[in-house]
């Protein structure tokens, strides 16, 4: 059954591949980047990427390697310096545990409830349509304002959430007072946020998969689960790897909701690297050594995205 | 022709990029100031006066308000991308003095203020003005005064049969007595917690015992004074013990109200707070509030004094009508109208006068403008550690802390820990 599905595919696909036709050939040598003529067009594009992306990273990474005082002059070239001083710090390796914790956690939690999530809001139902609606307040909803939110509702003594546990009997929790359950406070949050977000996908994604497939395997009497985790999943990675990427590039560099409720205490439990390096160049006034920071978490993000990227090409094979 | 036209297209939308990059800078007319403040009880009884200033100058002022910690950064931000877009803004001296000093950030005041007849900067006590001087040069105007505070409740007091602690060793026992004869319904203290907070109401518990926070010569730390260790452990123990749940991560705000929605005893903190927990509008314990000065230890009641100042950015391009403003919200005819909505007058002539003295109409601020003129004589001008990584130093004092009254370390060991942790920051004051 699974191997029936790939195979139709492709050799639905093979007709239009082996044999292009006559028009297609020409448009493909019109859009050849080399040709002069296309540059003027793709100039001033290009011109605002590079002043917008490529100019601050270089700034950045000159700042990296050099000594930017906060009065605005330049010490000079340092080399490594900051890079050394970063990796021997523990506050740098402590911020990268939280960084990783948070993303792992989230991303696991909002993938598994954005797919149970994505899958009952695909089915047909009275009211589909008000639901998903509803669904999107969390996620287009300003993470400051979300943080604010949230902030009052944890508030140990006169927050909401220990107002309603202590209507069922359960103890007051210390949601953001304690080095142990902060993070899992801050994860509750951003789960809160973007699992609608990463369900909307899914069950877009999931309306649109063919339904062949699933009748033939209810045909052959495969069980739901099977069926599911052998047809279903498969052929929603591409729709899912996506949702992942998005999530995990804002993940990685988390930073809005925490500054907003935590501003990366207490004692350092939710101080994310982006946290950190914003608290280097602005509260501690050390330019130079809060841009190796953010030179890092860039390598991280693209890491993590080439990573995925990669393992998707590599499935599409 | 083409080619010429395409490059001209393309020189004209870089121009229009940076242009836009400069755009932000050039800042309005000449007549136009630009102020940034801090939500704090002196903005919201300036922001209403200002118009009145606009018409006697014809300078209009456009102001920014942000929370606290967003207007540091803001402030910063166009300080260090070295912005005209700001000419004045609300500065706290005792913490980034040094930092932004060194940084050239400020503008220096002197000259303005020896040119201004009728000023009169004599007007500002001694300790005031001296903490408005870095390197021996003026780099802000006092426009408040504030103190750390012991409030407590009236009725609460009463009930329990206690009176208001006016020793340290006073001050654990009677948290412990509320704690016991409120059957724990009720938070004995409110205190703050959050790291980089705490050192403004931690520092009286050091200075109280006779320890400064370094020694002599400005750049040795004093945790290793074993009074220093005893500090650390009644702090921690008033916080952990005594404290609201999740105190590492309280300050001024939610104290304040904890204090005005009833649930607190006593709270620890600075005397502008007044103005939020006595406001009936917003407090149900406005009636029943009392004030005493910080309990003392072996070296008497000292407790952190501070002032807020307004500074000029040293990058402003209109210098000249920036000091017009900061001259008239200092002066001694705003100070007076301010001193209406609860602001304490740092000019003598100010607090003297017949007409600020009449407006403490209730017991309860009769009672705070007596141990605030008080702690303006007794109290410690240093907030924290002095120097150019002040920010970082008293985030060091607020951990170290913080895990003590986390439990998960010692009072012995947080001393060493900030020991260790200060001695190369202070350091850098040399540099």
């Amino acid at each position: 059954m699974v191997t029936t599905t790939p195979s139709a595919v492709s050799r639905s696909a093979q007709p239009e591949r082996g044999a292009p036709t006559p028009p297609q050939r020409r448009r493909r040598r019109r859009v050849d980047p080399t040709a002069r003529g296309i540059l003027p067009f793709v100039l001033p594009a290009l011109l605002a990427t590079a002043a917008l992306v490529l100019v601050p990273i270089v700034y950045t990474l000159w700042l990296s390697v050099s000594d930017r005082q906060p009065d605005g002059t330049n010490a000079g070239l340092l080399g490594l310096g900051n890079y050394r001083e970063m990796f021997a710090n523990p506050e740098f390796w402590n911020a990268l545990r939280v960084t990783i914790f948070l993303f792992v956690v989230c991303l696991v939690v909002e993938t598994v409830l954005g797919l149970v999530l994505g899958y009952v809001m695909s089915l047909d139902v009275p009211g589909r349509r008000i639901f998903q609606g509803m669904m999107l307040i969390p996620a287009i909803t300003a993470s400051v304002a979300v943080g604010l939110l949230w902030l009052l509702i944890m508030d140990p003594t006169l927050g909401a959430a220990n107002q309603i546990l202590g209507a069922v009997g359960i103890d007051p929790v210390v949601w953001l007072g304690d080095p142990d359950i902060a993070p899992w406070s801050i994860a509750l949050v951003d789960i809160w946020q973007w699992t609608p977000f990463m369900a909307l996908i899914i069950s877009a994604g999931i309306r649109a998969l063919p339904e062949e497939p699933f009748e033939a395997a209810a045909i052959d009497g495969a069980s739901p689960w099977r069926t599911a985790w052998n047809i279903g999943l498969p052929l929603l990675r591409p729709v899912l790897t996506v949702a992942i990427l998005l999530r995990t590039v804002d993940l990685v560099r988390f930073f809005d909701t925490i500054y907003i409720m935590t501003q990366g205490g207490p004692v350092d439990a939710t101080n994310t690297l982006n946290v950190y390096g914003y608290r280097a160049a602005f509260i501690d006034q050390a330019p130079s050594y809060a841009a190796a920071l953010q030179i890092t978490l860039l390598v991280l993000v693209i890491g993590i995205a080439g990573l995925f990227t990669w393992l998707r090409g590599r499935e599409a094979k | 022709m083409r080619r010429y036209l395409t490059a001209g297209v393309v020189l004209a939308m870089a121009g229009g990029l940076l242009v836009g990059c400069g755009g932000g800078d050039a800042g309005g007319s000449s007549n136009e100031i630009n102020l940034i403040m801090s939500n704090h009880p002196w903005q919201r009884a300036i922001e209403p006066l200002i118009p009145e200033f606009e018409r006697e100058s014809g300078i209009t002022v456009k102001v920014q308000t942000f929370a606290e910690q967003q207007m540091r950064d803001k402030v910063q931000l166009n300080l260090q991308s070295r912005s005209s877009a700001m000419d004045v803004f609300m500065a706290l001296p005792s913490r980034e003095g040094p930092q932004f000093a060194k940084a050239n950030y400020y503008e220096p005041l002197d000259s303005y203020v020896s040119g201004a007849a009728d000023y009169d900067a004599e007007d500002f006590p001694e300790a005031v003005r001296a903490g408005m001087v870095v390197d021996g040069k003026q780099v802000a105007a006092p426009i408040n005064v504030e103190a750390v505070v012991l409030y407590y409740r009236k009725d609460l007091f009463q009930e329990y049969g206690l009176t208001p602690p006016t020793t340290l060793d006073e001050l654990t026992s009677t948290a412990a007595a509320i704690k016991d004869r409120s059957g724990g319904q009720v938070t004995p203290i409110a205190l703050r917690g959050q790291s980089a907070a705490l050192p403004f109401t931690f520092g009286p518990f050091l200075h109280s015992r006779g320890v400064a926070w370094t020694k002599e010569d400005g750049v040795t730390p004093n945790f290793d004074d074993p009074r220093a260790v005893e500090a650390i452990d009644q702090y921690a123990t008033l916080a952990r013990e005594y404290g609201p749940d999740g105190v590492v991560n309280n300050t001024f705000t939610q104290s304040s109200a904890l204090m005005a929605a009833g649930n607190a005893a006593m709270m620890l903190e600075s005397s502008n707070e007044v103005s939020s927990i006595a406001d009936p509008k917003t407090s149900k314990v406005a009636d029943n509030l009392g004030v005493v000065a910080f309990p003392a230890g072996a070296a008497g009641s000292r407790t952190t004094i501070l002032s807020w100042g307004l500074a000029i950015s040293s990058f402003s391009q209109k210098k000249d009508a920036a000091w017009k403003f900061v001259e008239w919200a200092t002066s001694a005819q705003t100070q007076q109208k301010l001193t209406e909505s609860g602001i304490a007058p740092p000019r003598t002539s100010v607090a003297g006068s017949e007409a600020y003295t009449a407006s403490l109409d209730t017991d309860l601020l009769t009672e705070w403008n007596e141990v605030l003129t008080s702690a303006q004589t007794t109290g410690s001008t240093e907030v924290g550690p002095v120097g150019v990584a002040a920010p970082e130093m008293r985030k060091i004092i607020g951990d170290a802390v913080g895990l003590v009254i986390l439990d998960r370390a010692s009072p012995a060991e947080a001393a060493t820990q900030i020991q260790d942790g200060l001695a190369p920051q202070l350091a850098k004051n040399e540099g």
